[in-house]
């Protein structure tokens, strides 16, 4: 995958520092607090279609960027067409099975998507 | 790359944080996240209107894709194009020239997009992808200038250091260098620190008063021209309908021009749930425009009917936010609904209903909030 060392490096840096100080303040601890930012926050659903939807996906971004979208069949059909274009790499035979799969999870009638909260990184 | 994949290092990273005990934040001092990588996140309503000036660590997060962070110690911004000097300016550089400071809102075009109807794809921006910050580096013409800034240029093309994965179209862009010469700034402080990584250190450009597009962060190029950049990001991405049309029929790229400056608009960040008849219940929010600054903001709660004006606060400067308040002293009990519309330094007014259009950019209808009056 196309993880950065940059990345890698900064947000070791990061999270290295939040070790540090919660080493030095470890009664500050009373509940579990909210994971940090840039933390992958869900999966996509199970089903047939789950292996090749990550594999297509989550090259370029989380499950989270699909889980909070709900959109109608023909939206999610220029989505997958566009997502195509640019390099993701799915089947001509399995694309409607692909847009089916995510139009019954995250189609306009599914439960509204609620954003999670995470911890502020750095300053 | 590196020998650990983008999934296998944000699990190691979150489980070494959930191992170790980190300072608990208190519970309001917190970001909404929509995405894992690249990271969207954005501040929560609530928190917009407690300050004038956003604080860097809850300021909302927008990354096209993973970016691949500059190294500060050897990073130059190249200024080629049409300039009689070519020039790779260091930080050092950079800090060696004047100063310029502008305290001003920085918005994503797609801030409110979940509020759209119909629904429109994209990262699900509810109110908080906005922040007004005081940004400080150096003025871009005073950069072109150094450079010698040819006659024939209308265009500044800008470029960072973030690079697309596979055939993703990269993000380039341009806008006009009369704005860009005016008020723009390459900034390397934000509020006071060192710019930070994920805020495009060590400098990204700033554009008082217009979209976050045009913001490009980790900028390492630009590059004057006659005529604007191409490519998905200014020909199909960043566009707005030139008049309204119906909601849910999709606008053709003629019928759309770049977004640039922002709409007027106000937020309602705070306001109690109940309140008593004849008791004042304070209501609170922000407003900003791409006029340089806001005139008014009115309450209603009558639906529109009839207005009367919120108090602006003290603090302003050119296309920054004002906090306002409002006393609402309800006559009647029940459920009341109150409704907030700013007007900005050249008459715009906030509209009861946004323009829809297919990507969601520039929501801002009035905002509501619901408040139950007893006797």
């Amino acid at each position: 995958m196309r993880l950065s060392r940059s990345l890698a490096a900064a947000f070791g840096a990061v999270i290295g520092g939040a070790l540090l100080l919660g080493q030095a303040a470890p009664e500050a601890a009373r509940e579990t607090p909210p994971p940090p930012l840039g933390t992958e926050l869900g999966e996509l659903p199970a089903g047939a279609m789950k292996p090749l939807a990550d594999q297509a996906c989550l090259h370029c971004h989380s499950a989270d960027m699909i889980r909070q979208q709900r959109l109608t069949e023909k939206q999610w059909t220029a989505e997958v067409a566009k997502m195509v274009g640019w390099g993701a790499v799915v089947p001509e035979d399995q694309r409607a099975a692909l847009v089916a799969y995510l139009l019954e999870h995250f189609g306009p009638d599914n439960d509204r998507f609620r954003p999670v909260a995470a911890q502020p990184v750095g300053k | 790359m590196a020998g650990m994949s983008r999934r296998g290092f944000l699990l190691a990273a979150a489980g070494a944080a959930a191992a170790s005990a980190l300072p608990i934040p208190p519970p309001r001092r917190r970001l909404l996240q929509m995405n894992g990588y690249p990271i969207d996140a954005e501040t929560p309503l609530e928190l917009l209107g407690e300050t004038y000036i956003t604080p860097n660590d809850l300021f909302f997060v927008r990354h096209h894709w993973n970016p691949v962070f500059p190294d500060a110690a050897t990073w130059a911004l190249t200024v080629d194009g049409e300039v009689e000097r070519p020039l790779a300016l260091s930080l050092g550089d950079l800090k060696a020239m004047p100063r310029a400071s502008a305290t001003c809102v920085l918005q994503c075009a797609g801030n409110g997009r979940a509020l759209h109807r119909p629904i429109v794809p994209g990262v699900q921006w509810t109110y908080g992808a906005a922040g007004n910050a005081r940004w400080t580096g150096v003025r871009v013409r005073d950069v072109l200038e150094k450079a010698g800034l040819k006659a024939g240029a209308k265009h500044l093309h800008t470029f960072g250091t973030d690079k697309p994965p596979e055939k993703v179209p990269p993000f380039h862009r341009s806008l006009e260098l009369d704005k860009v010469r005016e008020d723009g700034i390459i900034a390397f402080e934000m509020n006071g620190a060192p710019l930070p990584l994920l805020h495009g250190a060590p400098a990204r450009l700033v554009v008082p008063g217009w979209a976050g597009d045009h913001w490009m962060k980790w900028l390492d190029r630009i590059s004057p021209q006659p005529s604007a950049q191409t490519g998905f990001y200014m020909d199909t991405a960043y566009r707005f309908p030139k008049n309204p049309g119906e909601p849910g029929v999709t606008f053709k790229p003629d019928e759309m021009s770049p977004v640039t400056e922002l709409f007027v608009k106000s937020n309602i960040t705070e306001a109690p749930p109940r309140a008593r008849v004849g008791r004042k219940a304070t209501i609170r929010g922000i407003a900003f425009s791409g006029a340089p600054d806001v005139a008014r903001v009115d309450v209603s709660d009558d639906g529109g009917k009839t207005w009367a004006a919120a108090t602006l606060g003290k603090d302003h400067d050119p296309f920054a936010w004002r906090l306002w308040s409002f006393a609402y002293l309800p006559k009647a009990a029940g459920k009341t609904t109150l409704v907030a519309r700013a007007t900005d330094s050249r008459g715009s007014v906030q509209p009861k209903d946004a323009v829809w259009n297919q990507s969601g950019y520039f929501y801002n209808a009035w905002p509501s909030v619901e408040i139950e009056v007893s006797a």
